[in-house]
């Protein structure tokens, strides 16, 4: 075991460099926005009791991905871990807290259970928890025993970053969890499970078969799926967030996936292509996630209540964060010129380019896998149209919308600095994606002569017939036409007046009420409304069920009538619930053991000890 | 070891204190082992002439031999805790168990240890066979009181073992654990004096609500 | 040269949208037999919107109103991608086809944002099944592009064009690009564009509250990009011929060229409209599920060579 220093701390590597860059830009943010937000939640010891925490908490991921030494990494993942625990049950009045809790604990222990049989199989061969030892001592291990490395780290870390079906904890605690730290556990935490499967796949294990490639790009494109078809039946909004998080990670690993797909194949360029397209992501997604969680936030500073339905017309009262959760919704909906689109195009390229390099079986993966990320960003356009139109547009629907206000300075400046990067994140393309290049070239052993750019503004793939993107050409070109439509619109054009009036709606004006209860207004779409189309269209995989309930005073005058739809949640009911009654049976039977006297116990131990005294000579 | 009169008492005495019935019994069975234990380290340290082992026979003497029998008997008065010491099984059966853990001892320590030397049976056989006899006496009685001398009765035999394989453990040591087993024994003492208080009884059999 | 090239290509796009809406409701009218309106109605439409006041809803927000100005954007925007003229006129340096798709997407979800901003029930609910639509077209229209792409070994769309395709798979890719159009240009079976009726309508009830001058830059937005998607299948199915020179004679001759392409695939909208009725929302999915497997068919075709 290596000895105790705090040189293998010291982040040396690139890998590391850049996950600090993205745990930091992250959590100062997050921080700044918590002085605000726990002001008048909490007792004063409380907020003290979180400040540690919360900082305890990023020193334990800082220390995740510095440390080059096995042993440590495990500690410190523990310790993470741990911390953000008591982060998740900080509410701890809440008993939706402890549960949420509860099951992130189980699940979190059963990843790092994987992540720990791993390391100690590397550790077997390499007899030091040392990284590059482990590198080193590679090539001793079996290739069966690479397989089985490979799917314990993955089993491990997935479980930390949420990939289907191990995401379940991913929308009880993310929403549980206070605003500040659900963004820094949605924005970065499960990026450090991202982490730790490049750190130890790519670099320490290295790529040894096609099928690891082949198995991360179908659990990816699961993960995406799964993760936005939940999302658009959800009305809450941190748990809405929260699914969004499984499936952006679906797209990070898309390109991973792809990455390791193609270095098996022998075409470095695509290889650190794919790889640039999912670090890429990593970054903004943690940028735009950040960005929204701490816009839910403010929502739920202003307005007491996530629940979107019961929101709406807060784009008035609260524009800053109107604004923020806007930008934060086209970043995440892939919509050009911001970070969102120059990843996903990034990686729709690098699938592209993989079609065209191979053949066979593996053109048609690659082409249905595009197809995929595809279909999830339309799904996750669409979600957020709901989610910031349902939240922010049209009227408000209760009384607490109606009277929210605007947030204090320290989180609307959190909100805006983390809007204004991604905003920069998408217009600075081409010299992050030249950084990532050198990052991706580290991380994969291949040196390239290439960069990635045409110009400072123009990005080009290197492949036979190069293929541009210039994300600020197309801003510009943007505000060039907005301001020549509007300059001939309303100045060079006749004068003519605007008049603001109720809406029209076809004519139905008596939808408005105009006395109490004021609230819903009638008229309006409601969320539900918003996503049946979808609940419809997906209902192979929701399972919706209706309850519907009649009260009637007599046979022909009904005087309530109850309508409730519900999803049964899949994962739950049919992975989990039957491998937990399971369990429970065991350790029913098991405890038929535990009989309560001292005598017997002693027996067990008396026994155990002549059974080894009598098989001990066999060792 | 030498197998001298002192070792062959010893035996004896771990023979008695399998199958004795009443709890002062059981004291004074522990009284004589440790007395005789005592005896057999003075004898060796005049033999080799080690200045350690003269005050190691003193301390034992001192501890196992007048202070905690003292408080056991002190023990027994203040709980006025009936004579049986609550068998489980009878002392016949008892003594064959002990016979037959005699015989187990001396088989398998043998293969653990190799006999060196001209010695018929080895220290390791024997201590084994105190330590066992010391885990039976705590399986097999009811009384809460059997436990605790089980407990020094396993004590004994490691004692013993480290006596005698490795030319008796460094100083400091011996008297490190001399000083645990004293604490130990008070405390163990007040917990049954508590149990007693609570439950009016001491007997392991019926104290089960600790159950997961 | 070039950028001026371009500018007269966008604009030419601009002016000529209009009229080939106009021809296509004019050859529906006729297989009616119905007189119909002239082919310069859109025109009309568009100086009389100019001319009127506007009135907006009390219970927008600035996105209501910043909202056709994005999509017109957006739309020329796109055009600006599409080579007409010749295969190096397109600002290839801005994107590709991949490229394209996004930037509709951005005009398309301003527009559902501001449905749902005027709190009226009818452009909400024209919201929510625009967004379901067109998130169910989009994997449709990538694979099939993704197939075209790979014809032409490029996702740019200058190589696209340059390359003779009549390779089976394109056709089959092209076929379901056209299913693309259809739900895209909000055409039966999807979607009627005649009509105000709750059930029947999808992206007119997104502009429903719009008026003025807004409505003209919101309908203006629909003709270009309706242009655009003929314009995509024109070039993937017809490609551009290269010019020997560059005089008067062939720009002349490249435009005609281009605007018979788009009038043929016009016609055929047209018959496709008037043929059959529209369809419910929930059949649909089964109509774009077919242009999906139509796209896998046309991905497998091309991986088998041909």
């Amino acid at each position: 075991m290596s000895a105790l220093c705090f040189a293998s701390f010291f982040p040396c590597d690139p890998l590391s460099l850049f996950f600090v860059f993205v745990i930091l830009i992250i959590s100062f943010p997050s921080l700044v926005f918590s002085i605000g937000y726990l002001k008048n939640e909490y007792s004063s010891r409380k907020i003290a009791l979180s400040w540690i925490l919360s900082l305890g908490f990023i020193f334990s991921m800082l220390g995740v991905v510095t440390t080059n030494n096995g042993f440590f990494f495990l500690i410190m993942w523990e310790l993470m871990s741990l911390i953000s625990y008591f982060l998740v049950v900080f509410d701890s009045k809440k008993s939706k807290s402890i549960q949420a809790g509860t099951i992130y604990i189980i699940m979190t222990h059963i990843g790092t259970t994987f992540i720990t049989a791993a390391i100690l199989m590397l550790f077997n061969y390499s007899k030091s928890f040392d990284f590059i030892a482990m590198k080193n001592a590679v090539e001793l291990i079996p290739s069966g025993t690479k397989n089985l490395i490979f799917l314990f780290l993955l089993i491990g870390f997935g479980t930390k970053a949420g990939i289907v079906p191990l995401h379940i904890w991913l929308p009880y605690a993310h929403p549980q969890a206070p605003s500040h730290i659900s963004s820094i556990m949605s924005g970065v935490m499960i990026k450090t499970a991202i982490y730790g499967l490049l750190r130890f796949v790519f670099i320490i294990l290295g790529i040894h078969n096609l099928w690891w490639g082949v198995l991360v790009v179908i659990l990816a494109a699961i993960s995406c799926l799964v993760g936005v078809i939940y999302a658009l039946i959800e009305h809450d909004m941190k748990k809405l967030l929260a699914y969004h998080s499984v499936e952006n990670i679906g797209i990070i690993l898309l390109g991973i996936g792809a990455s390791m797909i193609f270095l098996k194949m022998d075409i470095p360029s695509l290889a650190i292509l794919s790889l640039i397209a999912g670090l890429y992501h990593l970054i903004n997604h943690a940028i735009f996630k950040g960005l929204l969680f701490l816009c839910a936030g403010s929502i739920y500073k202003a307005t007491e209540s996530l629940d979107i339905e019961k929101l709406g017309g807060l784009i008035k009262k609260m524009p800053y964060t109107a604004a923020c959760f806007l930008i934060g919704s086209m970043a995440i909906s892939a919509l050009p010129p911001l970070n969102g689109f120059v990843s996903e195009w990034l990686t729709l390229q690098a699938l592209f380019l993989g079609a065209l390099n191979s053949s066979g079986f593996f053109r048609i993966f690659l082409g249905i896998a595009a197809a995929s990320l595809a279909l999830t960003g339309g799904l996750a356009a669409a979600c957020f149209v709901k989610a910031f139109g349902i939240t922010f547009l049209s009227l408000s629907r209760s009384k607490k919308a109606e009277e929210a206000v605007e947030v204090p300075f320290s989180m609307k400046f959190s909100m805006v600095f983390l809007s204004l990067l991604a905003v920069l994140f998408g217009l600075l393309a081409v010299p992050i994606v030249k950084y990532l290049s050198h990052l991706s070239q580290y991380i994969t052993n291949i040196h390239l002569n290439t960069s990635f750019a045409l110009n400072n503004f123009t990005l080009i793939t290197q492949s036979k017939n190069p293929i541009y993107l210039s994300t600020p050409l197309i801003l510009i070109l943007f505000l060039l036409i907005i301001a020549t439509a509007y300059f001939i619109i309303r100045r060079a054009l006749p004068f003519q007046k605007v008049l603001i009036n109720k809406t029209w709606d076809c004519g139905y004006y008596n939808l408005t009420p105009r006395c109490e209860p004021r609230f819903p207004n009638r008229g309006e779409y409601t969320a539900t409304g918003f996503s049946k189309p979808f609940r419809l269209a997906f209902s192979f995989f929701l399972l919706p069920q209706t309850k519907t309930e009649k009260i009637k005073d007599s046979f022909y005058h009904t005087t309530s009538f109850k309508h409730e739809i519900s999803t049964t949640p899949f994962f739950n009911k049919y992975i989990y619930s039957p491998i937990l009654y399971l369990i429970m049976k065991t350790a029913k039977v098991t405890r038929k053991l535990q009989s309560g006297s001292i005598n017997v116990y002693i027996a067990y131990i008396f026994a155990t000890i002549l059974l080894l005294i009598i098989f001990m000579e066999k060792f | 070891m030498h197998i001298n009169i002192f070792v062959v008492i010893i035996i004896l005495t771990v023979f008695y204190m399998a199958t004795v019935k009443r709890i002062t019994s059981l004291i004074n069975g522990f009284l004589v082992q440790s007395l005789f234990i005592s005896l057999y380290v003075f004898s060796e340290g005049v033999l080799t002439k080690n200045m350690e082992l003269y005050s190691v026979a003193f301390i034992l003497f001192l501890l196992k031999v007048i202070v905690i029998p003292l408080t056991l008997r002190q023990l027994v008065k203040n709980i006025k805790a009936d004579e049986n010491a609550g068998l489980l099984i009878s002392p016949v059966i008892s003594l064959i168990f002990a016979a037959i853990l005699a015989g187990f001892s001396y088989e398998f320590a043998d293969k653990i240890m190799p006999l060196q030397g001209k010695h018929l049976i080895g220290a390791f056989s024997i201590s084994l066979f105190i330590t066992l006899v010391g885990m039976f006496l705590m399986i097999f009685r009811k009384k809460a009181i059997s436990q605790i001398i089980g407990l020094l009765v396993m004590e004994n035999g490691l004692f013993l073992l480290a006596a005698e394989a490795a030319g008796g453990l460094p100083f400091f040591i011996e008297i490190t654990i001399f000083f645990d087993i004293l604490v130990s024994v008070m405390i163990l003492g007040v917990f049954v004096y508590r149990i007693n208080s609570l439950f009016t009884h001491i007997d392991t059999n019926k104290l089960t609500r600790l159950k997961g | 040269m070039k950028s001026v090239i371009i500018i007269v290509q966008v604009l030419s796009i601009i002016l000529v949208a209009p009229l080939i809406s106009g021809i296509i409701r004019k050859i529906k009218d006729n297989l009616r037999m119905r007189k119909g309106a002239s082919i310069f109605q859109p025109y009309y439409n568009f100086l009389k919107l100019l001319s009127k006041d506007e009135v907006i809803s009390e219970n927008s927000s600035w996105i209501f109103k910043i909202t056709p100005f994005i999509v017109l954007a957006a739309a020329i925007t796109a055009t600006c991608l599409i080579p007409l003229f010749g295969t190096g006129f397109s600002l290839n340096n801005m994107g590709d086809i991949f490229t394209l798709i996004f930037i509709l997407a951005l005009g398309r979800f301003c527009l559902s944002l501001a449905g749902l901003d005027t709190a009226s029930t009818f452009s909400g609910m024209g919201s929510s099944r625009e967004m379901f639509i067109s998130s169910l077209v989009e994997p449709v229209a990538l694979l099939a592009l993704f197939v075209v792409a790979l014809n032409s070994e490029s996702t740019s769309l200058s190589l696209i064009a340059g390359v003779f395709n009549f390779k089976l798979s394109s056709l089959v890719a092209v076929i379901a690009l056209f299913m693309v159009t259809i739900s895209e240009t909000s055409r039966i079976p999807i979607d009627n564009h005649e009509t105000h009726l709750e059930l029947t309508m999808i992206h007119e009830a997104m502009l429903l509250e719009y008026s003025g001058r807004s409505l003209a830059m919101l309908e203006l937005a629909t003709h270009i990009k309706q242009m655009i998607f003929f314009s995509l299948i024109a070039i993937i199915l017809f490609p551009l011929i290269i010019l020997p020179s560059f005089g008067l004679y062939q720009i002349l001759f490249t435009i005609a060229f281009f605007l018979l392409k788009i009038l043929i695939i016009g016609t055929l909208i047209a018959l496709v409209e008037i043929s059959i009725a529209k369809m419910r929302l929930f059949r649909v999915v089964d109509f774009l599920g077919f242009a999906f497997v139509l796209s896998l068919t046309a991905l497998i075709i091309q991986t088998w060579g041909m």
